[in-house]
């Protein structure tokens, strides 16, 4: 018997839990057919639970994961059993699945993508599931957050998204979707899907209109895991999959200077830039060097090399606005939206003069849907402002106002209208 | 009878009531309560005066009555089943009482039941009461 306390709680990683559940759900569902996702997620929180219940008297065993593991199968073992139709119906697939949970596992290192893990996202991330859905199912089975936590982020209450987690679950069922990752043929395609929903993942947290603000950093982190791990894994590793990293990384060095202490917006020009992420923005160009092979240019590709530029300019005066055009006008072919083209004029008033930026800006073509934006109408102000309209730029600094949806964005261009007053 | 004649052994025993856990708490809580309760039990062993523990298992068998009746015992459904126990070397009740007071569990709905623990037990006390 061990004594309690031989081992210290700081000899576990803070977040062995979350990292081995996630495992350990791909792992069974991998095993299990992603029919049983439900039962795998059921079984990993029980063993986690058991883990509660025994180590503080018993000491945390000599291989914590592999404790977990070995709970988790025997748990869905005893629950397959009692299924009736289990040895009946199939007999063959089954004894296949019995062998496999009273097996030993061999462990795979801590900060590598299982493939059981890499399937999961292929799964998580399949087309015919909605947006909400994929990223729901990711936040729960592979990263490891409850609904109630999911929920937080977007702004949701937890039985919805436990609705929608069951709803997903039935779907993924009754579409028989395939726990595998896509063949050849299939694949670039498959894995633009995830990038994309990873992506969408990222600017979830990085956006800082709504949510938990803590629950939105852990998105964005959970963003660039999941991308590191694609970006190392063989299958996965394509220079997008780098390239997407590399902006995660740009982008994310700057979260928190984008908010001061008393939760006010800073504007870029404005940050403190050595309060910066250095070791993110290292990472993120290095990412971007090893993005640059092949011969495909992704939009990551442009977007990341435009954060580049912001992240290695020492300040705003030195930003070498000339080279963030030439990326937002190779973006735009790539990406003809109303975005890009609203955030190149941006970069063209910073090269060619308000004037030319203000020409841009209101001659988008289908700038209906940024009308309906404040970030427009913040641009829009300022370029007037710039020009000596000061009347007709607080009109817009006011519209911008209106159309806010947080309070620290609200007060910001408030603020910015007052500027403008008399 | 003499209540005077059970003597403690300067050791109390705390029981860990309880077993259900909020099943809704993520892998990142449940860790989260994981490190408080091992933080509880490592100061305890760091002051020296853990003596032992043990969790219970869940299920378990009843034996009662003059008939030796074997039931299966409600302890999984019960709110007060005894989930473990920590057997601390501490004579006074009323530190027992402060080191079970900083149980994080407790935050979880666990209850922590104090007993110092007895030198005889109370018929056998009674009995040696009786013949001296």
């Amino acid at each position: 018997m061990s004594r309690p306390g031989e081992r210290s709680p700081s000899l576990v990683a803070d977040d062995l839990f979350r990292r081995e559940g996630a495992r350990l759900v791909a792992s069974l569902a991998a095993h299990l057919g992603t029919h049983r996702l439900q039962l795998a997620e059921d079984v990993v929180q029980e063993a986690l639970v058991r883990a509660l219940q025994t180590w503080p008297y018993r000491g945390i065993p000599e291989n914590p994961a592999a404790w977990l593991t070995q709970a988790a199968k025997n748990l869905a073992l005893d629950s397959l059993r009692r299924e009736q139709t289990w040895q009946r119906k199939e007999a063959q697939i089954t004894a296949e699945q019995e062998r496999w949970l009273t097996r030993d596992e061999e462990r795979a290192h801590e900060h590598e993508l299982s493939d059981d893990t890499l399937r999961m996202l292929f799964v998580c991330f399949h087309p015919q599931l909605s947006v909400e859905a994929q990223l729901a199912l990711a936040l729960r089975t592979v990263c490891g957050l409850s609904p109630a936590e999911i929920g937080a982020a977007f702004l949701v209450s937890e039985a919805a998204i436990a609705k929608r987690l069951v709803r997903t679950r039935q779907l993924i069922r009754d579409l028989r979707l395939p726990f595998a990752v896509p063949p050849d043929g299939e694949l670039p395609q498959r894995l633009d899907g995830v990038l994309g929903a990873l992506y969408l993942l990222f600017n979830e947290g990085y956006k800082a209109s709504s949510g938990d603000r803590l629950v939105r950093e852990e998105l964005c982190r959970e963003a660039i895991r999941l991308t590191r791990l694609l970006s190392v894994h063989p299958v996965t590793s394509q220079p997008a999959t780098k390239a997407l990293l590399a902006l995660m990384c740009l982008n994310a060095a700057r979260l928190r200077t984008r908010v001061s202490a008393t939760g006010e917006i800073v504007r870029l020009q404005h940050q403190d830039r050595s309060q910066w992420d250095a070791g993110r923005i290292q990472e993120g160009i290095l990412a971007l060097g090893a993005a640059s092979t092949g011969d495909v240019i992704s939009a990551y590709h442009l977007e990341a090399g435009i954060a580049a530029c912001h992240c290695l300019a020492e300040s705003d005066a030195t930003t070498d606005w000339s080279r963030i055009l030439d990326l937002y006008d190779q973006l735009q072919l790539l990406k003809p939206t109303p975005i890009v083209a609203m955030n190149r004029s941006v970069a063209l008033a910073r090269v060619r003069g308000p004037r030319e930026g203000l020409a841009a800006l209101e001659s988008i073509p289908n700038r209906h849907s940024l009308e309906a934006q404040h970030l427009y109408h913040a641009i829009r102000a300022s370029f007037i402002a710039k020009l000596g309209h000061p009347a007709e730029a607080r009109a817009a600094w006011q519209r911008a106002a209106e159309l806010a949806q947080c309070d620290a964005e609200r007060e910001f261009l408030q603020g910015q209208s007052r500027k403008h007053d008399g | 009878m003499n209540p005077n004649t059970q003597q403690t052994t300067g050791e109390h025993l705390l029981l860990i009531r309880g077993t259900h856990w909020n099943s809704s708490l993520s892998p990142a809580e449940l860790q989260r309560v994981m490190t408080d309760f091992y933080g509880w039990v490592e100061d305890l062993r760091s002051k020296g005066i853990l003596r032992g523990a043990q969790p219970l298992m869940e299920e378990g068998k009843l034996v009662s009555g003059p008939q030796s009746l074997v039931t299966d015992g409600i302890f999984a459904e019960s709110k007060e089943a005894i989930a473990g126990y920590f057997l601390l070397s501490v004579a006074s009740t009323d530190e027992a009482v402060k080191l079970a007071q900083a149980c994080p569990i407790l935050a979880h709905g666990a209850q922590v039941e104090v007993r110092p623990i007895a030198d005889l037990c109370r018929p056998m006390a009674d009995v040696k009461a009786a013949q001296s």
